[in-house]
């Protein structure tokens, strides 16, 4: 699950080792945006030293590396391969070339530390229209791109408009990367919400990105993390009927049988798949009980 | 040396303080009063009504009657705006009076003023709570006798049991009248209750009254009436509104505090305790007033009303009574303007003596109609032992509060405290200061959840649903004491010395803990 | 470059659970200083963390170390003394 990711500060200890704490989906230790040039040493060695030796839960823990036109992204996979992260999230992806350059770092530091080859993800921001418009390609261009991710405010820039806080520069966009994640089969996750303190408006954007279809939001600040989850929770029906689905499923399987139907309607693997999947987010066991 | 019911080293004899032998804590219910209260001298008015207004300070000084070697009280309603003590203990030095023992309610930093005092042998003794400048002062070692710490409730008992005799009360006074009468809720230096008075005026020999709003008599409504008062004194100004009132309290957005909050609030949300007529106090601190707030959602989800909240009330249980989800207030101590004005105003928000708050030696005293407490704490042990009056490095931080009262009489006890503070961990092998003893103290919640104390298996079964939805995160004590300690390293011992710098008395007058001086 | 002028280089911060370590030039050995927070608690396991990360890097004496602490795991404080030193490496002799 993906619903959130949480942005870590990557010079900022006291974010860094209490982020799991909050209980996001995900983490994402930010070694770009929030780290200043002359800093960048230092929070690469912080980090470093936090994923080998801090703990973070049940959290999928990802480092958002510098941008492959910077000095520091070598560096930035060399610090986080050795740890065995989940994944970096690459800026600014343009192009399939952007992924195949990362892809072959990242297999070279994985060989020499020692990391199955290919355990490293990749999340994909794309924060230019070039990007978008190639989303499908960049999120193809290798096996480990797992999810692609539309930009925020270097997005609208590059769009020649600003952030509005209804959305509106994004939403044809978010549209197109769901199509184009959906048809590469890797997750789209939506931007942040950068008003802390607006509940309501988060409520409202993450009602909408959910129902075009995206599996989670990036996210800036913990308060925002049990919001997004509340939107995200399956509602008492859903639960019911996905527990049915889950426990016709599992009685059918043990009689041998391949498919079979619940009120009229054929239960199939992928109904099988989304019944277990709304389980999950719901916390509750997908197994029949 | 002797080792008491909390496992604590206690010398036989405590220079300064007395034989401890007879006085050594037993256990959280262990002594019970018999014999009489205390009585104060029996004294009668002026025939022919005349005005108690003696002038200033010095005048009242000087009618009063104090002398050297006394024993001198106030009350910290005024907080760390309060010029009265310094004043008080300035007139005295210029008159010549020393060798004082003050028993305030507590001393603030702006009462710093008083430790040239403190080191000319003006005040050679204090009992009662010591914060910022003269808590270092004391552990340190610069006072010749241990600082003797009483809770809330503990410090009218040990008044009403003639355990401590006041000569002479000082009682910061925001109205007044010429017959004496007092008032916390008007005047510029309003304050609101002035529970924390209403012992000393009762039972000590003179009472002064200092105010800096004479009115005309008699003012209504009355804190403490005219009976208990002697003298009236007028000031120009008896405190900095600044330091008295805060603003507007509002709730922390800080996500950590938040986070702590959310399970405590869920742990009493989970407890049999939480339905129509719940009683709770939550105080002013941040973590247990995010409490209050998620409580206030989880009341309204679930259709509850409470019945009354207690202890120092803030702006946030004001409006709590307003919205109709809590139908009383009762405030011995109000910690803003809100609470200020609502008790002004509302017969619903009532202000009660600090002997009806806690003293556990009277038949209706409040915290033991309390359902749920929220306090702090700055160490627990694997006892679930409290320390709230010493620091990590030995020395003395703050007094005690209503922490021993409320702990013993609320029916759910709930520390909400963050695992670490800094690389300091609040889970410890052992406390370097018991102030309450873990047979009252119900369950620690940290950022990593809720750590139940395992007398209470009652709560842990009450707790289960909750944790097999993931609402709480169940961490035993051994985990969280593990947890803490591989994130901390192990702590190097305090060095101190044998010498006595404060007692911790536990709330019924017995020895529950001593703090010894921090080796230079 | 003044003709004394002092090699030295720092990270870190002096937010809460952070520290700000400076490395400069000493006349002899490895001169630790920790001043702040934890320090009254955790001298010698701070020693132990700031002398094997040193070790580790193969750090050149003599140097001073010094520690403004507030609050600092050993993980973290760990971190910034490698990044201080590797700064105070990188600089003209």
């Amino acid at each position: 699950m993906r619903r959130t990711m949480l942005y870590l500060p990557g010079n900022n200890p006291n974010m860094l080792l209490r982020g799991h704490l909050f209980e996001p989906d995900g983490l994402v230790i930010d070694l770009e945006d929030a780290v200043s040039a002359s800093e960048k040493d230092s929070a690469r060695v912080l980090a470093r030293e936090v994923l080998r030796r801090g703990e973070f839960g049940r959290c999928e823990v990802t480092v958002r590396i510098n941008g492959l036109d910077t000095d520091f992204w070598r560096d930035d996979v060399a610090a986080v391969v050795s740890c065995g992260v989940s994944g970096v999230r690459a800026p600014k992806v343009e192009s399939p070339r952007t992924v195949l350059d990362l892809d072959e770092e990242l297999s070279e530091a994985e060989e020499k530390f020692g990391v199955k080859r290919g355990s490293t993800k990749i999340f994909c921001l794309l924060e230019s229209a070039r990007g978008v418009w190639k989303a499908y390609d960049i999120a193809t261009a290798s096996p480990r791109v797992t999810a692609i991710l539309p930009g925020g405010e270097d997005l609208a820039a590059d769009l020649r408009t600003g952030r509005s806080k209804e959305g509106t520069e994004l939403e044809w966009i978010r549209r197109m990367l769901i199509v184009a994640a959906r048809a590469a089969g890797v997750d789209a996750l939506d931007t942040v919400f950068p008003h802390v303190s607006d509940d309501e408006g988060l409520r409202r954007e993450t009602a909408f990105v959910k129902q075009l279809g995206f599996d989670g939001k990036s996210v800036i600040h913990p308060n925002q993390i049990p919001i997004i989850h509340g939107i995200y929770a399956p509602t008492e029906h859903e639960i019911e009927t996905a527990q049915r689905i889950v426990e016709a499923a599992a009685a059918a399987a043990a009689r041998g049988l391949g498919a079979v139907s619940l009120d009229g309607r054929m239960i199939d693997a992928p109904v099988i798949r989304r019944a277990e999947y709304t389980l999950a987010r719901a916390g509750l066991p997908t197994e029949k009980r | 040396m002797e080792i008491n019911a909390a496992k604590r080293k206690i010398p036989s004899l405590i220079d300064g303080y007395g034989e401890t032998s007879g006085k050594l804590f037993e256990g959280a219910f262990a002594r019970v009063p018999s014999g009489y209260r205390a009585g104060p001298k029996m004294r009668a008015a002026e025939p022919n009504g005349g005005s108690k207004v003696i002038g200033g300070i010095k005048e009242a000084v000087m009618a009063s009657g104090l002398k050297s070697g006394m024993t001198i009280s106030f009350h910290h309603h005024l907080r760390n705006g309060d010029f009265v003590v310094n004043e008080v203990i300035k007139t005295c030095a210029e008159l010549g009076i020393g060798d004082l023992t003050i028993f305030p309610t507590a001393l603030f930093d702006v009462h710093k003023t008083i430790i040239p005092y403190i080191r000319s042998g003006v005040v050679t003794k204090i009992m009662g709570s010591v914060n910022g400048a003269i808590g270092r002062l004391v552990s340190g070692g610069e006072l010749g006798t241990p600082v003797v710490l009483r809770s809330h409730g503990g410090r009218p008992r040990a008044v009403v049991s003639g355990d401590v005799h006041i000569d002479a009360a000082f009682i910061a006074a925001p109205t007044a009248d010429r017959g004496g009468n007092i008032s916390g809720r008007t005047g510029k230096s309003a304050c609101g209750s002035m529970g924390y008075a209403f012992t000393d005026a009762e039972y000590a020999d003179v009472v002064v009254a200092v105010t800096d709003n004479l009115r005309s008599f008699p003012i209504s409504p009355v804190s403490i009436p005219g009976i208990y008062v002697d003298l009236v004194a007028v000031t120009d100004s008896i405190g900095d509104p600044a330091g008295i009132v805060s603003g507007a309290t509002r709730v922390t957005r800080d996500p950590l505090r938040l986070l702590i909050a959310k399970y405590a609030s869920k742990l009493i949300e989970a407890s049999p305790y939480f339905m129509d007529g719940i009683s709770f106090q939550t105080g002013a601190g941040g973590i247990p007033l995010a409490v209050t707030a998620f409580m206030k959602e989880a009341m309204r989800r679930r259709n509850i009303t409470g019945s009354f909240g207690l202890g120092g009330i803030t702006g946030y249980f004001v409006d709590l009574m307003r919205e109709g989800l809590v139908r009383k207030l009762m405030d011995v101590q109000s910690f803003d303007l809100e609470a200020v004005n609502s008790i002004s105003s509302d017969s619903n928000h009532i202000e009660i003596s600090a002997d009806w708050y806690a003293n556990p030696w009277n038949c209706g005293v409040a915290v033991n109609m309390l359902d749920v407490v929220i306090l702090g704490a700055t160490e627990v042990d694997t006892d679930f032992n409290a320390n709230v009056n010493t620091e990590a490095d030995g020395t003395l931080l703050h007094g005690i509060g209503g922490h021993q009262d409320t702990a013993a009489g609320a029916k759910l006890t709930i520390i909400a405290q963050p695992l670490l503070r800094g690389r300091i961990p609040c889970v410890v092998e052992r406390v370097h200061t018991v102030t309450t003893p873990g047979e009252v103290i119900d369950a620690l919640v940290t950022e990593f959840g809720v750590t139940i104390n395992p007398r209470r298996k009652d709560l842990f079964d009450a707790a289960a649903d909750f944790a097999i939805s993931k609402q709480i995160p169940l961490v035993p004590m051994e985990e969280l004491a593990a947890r803490a300690r591989a994130m901390s390293g192990e702590m190097e011992p305090i060095h101190m010395t044998d010498r006595v710098v404060a007692v911790v008395e536990w709330r019924d007058g017995t020895v529950i803990d001593v703090v010894r001086q921090v080796e230079k | 470059m003044e003709a004394n002028a002092i090699k030295t280089a720092q990270a870190g911060t002096l937010e809460s659970m952070d520290c700000l370590v400076v490395v400069s030039e000493s006349d002899a050995g490895r001169a630790i200083e920790i001043s702040g927070g934890a320090a009254v608690r955790f001298k010698a396991s701070m020693e132990k963390e700031i002398n094997d990360t040193l070790d580790a890097l193969g750090a050149v004496e003599p140097i001073r170390i010094s520690v403004q602490d507030n609050g600092a795991l050993g993980v973290v404080l760990g971190a910034r003394v490698e990044a201080a030193y590797r700064r105070y490496a990188r600089l003209a002799p």
